[in-house]
């Protein structure tokens, strides 16, 4: 083994990786060699990964509460210092944790903002992620008037202090971003909120088939699923513009999306923000899209594997150490990837 | 070791990993997805319920044009106005004429020369937008790639698009209107990178809304890709919305631009408050550059959080710069109207 390749091995960390995107090299380039059928077999095949429970519509939308829950409650801490109103996190299916604050350096608390806009970013993201969890619960209320059928919020760490889940997530990138504590200024907050950022998305995307069925429910996903990658364009422009000056943001949201991929699964879901090269001129990465320029999607044992900070089938960790909770078991467990 | 993995081992060894892959898919799969039709979107779609059937491959014929059909080739016709706007920002040339090709009349892009025409935006003193604006162009062309491979032949040509800032443009007649500009006042979008800028929000945030009003309609066979659009233009209007704001956090001029811009859409598509509703919003928010109190609008969303829709008929009346009904079936960015093999799908408010 080469020098090279001995920095290789220490910057990739995760071997399993190397030979994901290996295969997918592999595909791409029979996808380019082949005709249309063989185009067409490929997205076949990232079809065919998804996962093949029955969801529920009810179970659809709590499992999108549960994402927003966390949001809402990092975004809350993050801006305003203090989080959700108990009334917008009980419910009947589950049982109600606190968040996990942690204490002393990386202890969730009010961002010390220096930048009015990243100031002015951050509580309206705060706005829209709160105004997410009351209409989720709204619709699963629905008419019966009765909170029976929602999550109640589970127990959520969104504590950056050591043991905390943000700590957890720095310390396992690669490189490591270890010590990062996310609220403690305008760039920490960014890179904090890029780890959430496009899972919205690819999550709202993933779970879109299930709510065909009912119309008002999809064009509700739909307007979410727009508002988090509102969000996630957002969190991206404002850490490539800051990275111009502050290189190691692009490499850090880098090795996140890096991170994310590595727990997900074999198909390549994410994508960071630093620039390629085309003709001969730098193009920026603010959106996270495949070959046709449409974004990804994660199924929801995907996106459980990203929160839960885990590659295998897990029914707890990272940011929810008590799970998820939700009437249908089967989407309450991560990936094995 | 085959030779293939020998080129995928060099690939391995530079650091630009990741940005070759992510350049190889932009590219790649461009010639194959091109001749992939009806099937291809086919695959892509609902892949979160197995116990869905597959639906069928639609055939449309003229009498008889499936709704996703007309859908899709509705979205087609924005994506050519904004490819092309992007395209010639970021290169200063427009697509290629395999990617116009299809049913109903094809036009051009109405260029020429001097002030206002479409040309390259030079970037040189502001590379950041650069950057934006070519990665933006890249995944418009996309979505035309895609869209027309998805149709395939089902496909519509390019109306005749007008995207030219000069005393006759349609950029500037939507300034115009907007009082962006005064009445006699000319909007060239590839004057300079801000203006570049605001010419890209005049047509994001519409997209989104498109895309999301016809989320309803849309079988799922088509659900997923469509959703994977509506995505791309959200994160598109959110990069456009979030540098607008950060300029006019000390140049109020742009906060107060958009503004107009996103007031001249509602009037035009009849939700400009009051029992109409509002669906659309500047990117002001409130206390700008207040570092305790500012709240910024970079996502325009209802009271629930939720993005806007809007319906064919709503987005016709903006490209059309449809003010005050003469404006129906053609005008603005497309002075010849746009093609749909199902005419409900061509027309403004009634």
């Amino acid at each position: 083994m080469t020098q090279t390749d001995q920095l290789i091995e220490a910057f990739d960390a995760e071997a399993r990786r190397r030979e994901d995107r290996r295969d997918f090299f592999r595909n791409m380039m029979g996808a380019a060699a082949m005709t249309a059928a063989g185009a067409a077999s490929l997205s076949l095949a990232t079809a065919a990964s998804a996962q093949s429970t029955a969801l529920s519509e009810i179970d659809v939308l709590n499992f999108a509460l549960n994402l927003e829950y966390l949001e809402a409650q990092f975004y809350s801490y993050a801006a305003y210092g203090t989080g959700l109103p108990n009334n917008l996190l009980t419910g009947g299916v589950g049982t109600q944790g606190a968040v996990i604050t942690g204490t002393g350096a990386g202890s969730a608390r009010k961002v010390n903002f220096t930048d009015p806009g990243i100031a002015a970013y951050a509580r309206e993201i705060a706005a829209d992620e709160v105004a997410h969890v009351t209409f989720l619960r709204t619709a699963i209320r629905g008419s019966s008037g009765s909170d029976a059928l929602i999550a109640a919020q589970p127990t959520i760490n969104i504590s950056g202090s050591s043991g905390g889940a943000f700590a957890a997530a720095a310390s396992s990138t690669s490189p490591s971003l270890a010590g990062f504590d996310p609220y403690a200024d305008d760039n920490s907050f960014l890179l904090a909120a890029y780890i959430f950022e496009d899972v919205g998305v690819t999550a709202y995307k993933g779970a879109a088939g299930a709510l065909i069925n009912n119309k008002t429910y999809l064009e509700a996903a739909a307007g979410i699923l727009a508002v988090e990658a509102y969000h996630a364009a957002l969190v991206r422009t404002a850490l490539y513009a800051r990275g111009l000056n502050v290189a190691s943001l692009r490499t850090a949201a880098d090795s996140i999306s890096d991170l994310r991929d590595s727990v997900d699964g074999s198909t390549d879901l994410d994508q960071g923000i630093s620039p390629t090269t085309q003709s001969g001129n730098l193009v920026s990465n603010i959106v996270p899209l495949d070959s046709n320029g449409l974004a990804f999607s994660r199924t929801p044992a995907q996106t459980l594997n990203v929160v839960y900070l885990n590659r295998s089938a897990v029914s707890s960790g990272g940011f929810f150490p008590a799970g998820i909770n939700n009437g249908n078991a089967a989407i309450r467990t991560s990936g094995a990837n | 070791m085959t030779k293939e993995v020998s080129v995928l081992e060099i690939i391995e060894k530079t650091t630009a990993r990741r940005n070759a892959r992510r350049a190889f898919m932009k590219t790649a799969v461009g010639g194959a997805a091109a001749v992939g039709g009806l099937s291809l979107l086919a695959a892509c779609g609902d892949n979160n319920d197995s116990a869905q059937t597959p639906a069928p491959t639609p055939t449309p014929t003229p009498t008889a044009v499936s709704t996703d059909v007309a859908v899709l080739n509705f979205a087609l016709n924005l994506e050519y106005l904004e490819a092309q706007f992007y395209s010639y920002a970021a290169f200063g040339t427009g697509l290629t004429a395999a990617q116009l090709t299809g049913s109903g009349t094809q036009g051009a892009v109405i260029t020429g020369s001097g002030a206002g025409f479409p040309r390259a935006v030079d970037f040189s003193g502001d590379p950041l937008i650069g950057q934006y604006a070519r990665e933006i162009a890249y995944d418009e062309i996309a979505h035309v790639n895609f869209l027309r491979a998805a149709l395939g032949t089902s496909v519509v040509a390019q109306p005749a698009i007008d995207i030219s800032g000069t005393s006759t443009g349609a950029f500037t007649a939507a300034a115009r209107a907007a009082g962006v500009v005064a009445a006699d006042g000319l909007f060239d979008p590839y004057a300079s990178p801000t203006n570049f800028l605001l010419g890209a929000y005049i047509f994001e945030d519409i997209g989104v809304t498109a895309y999301k009003g016809a989320s309803p309609v849309i079988s799922s066979m088509y659900l997923d890709a469509a959703a994977g659009i509506l995505a791309a233009e959200a994160y598109h209007a959110g990069l456009v919305r979030t540098i607008l704001y950060n300029r006019g956090i000390t140049n109020a001029d742009i906060i107060t631009a958009t503004t107009k811009i996103s007031d001249a859409r509602d009037l035009l598509d009849g939700t400009s408050g009051g029992t109409n509703g509002d669906d659309d919003q500047g990117i002001a928010g409130s206390n700008i550059g207040n570092l305790t109190t500012g709240i910024s609008n970079i996502v325009p969303t209802d009271a629930n959080g939720i993005a806007y829709s809007r319906t064919t008929q709503q987005v016709h009346n903006i490209a059309y710069l449809n003010v005050n009904g003469s404006n129906r079936t053609r005008g603005g960015f497309f002075p010849n109207g746009t093609n749909n093999p199902n005419p409900a799908f061509t027309v403004g408010l009634g």
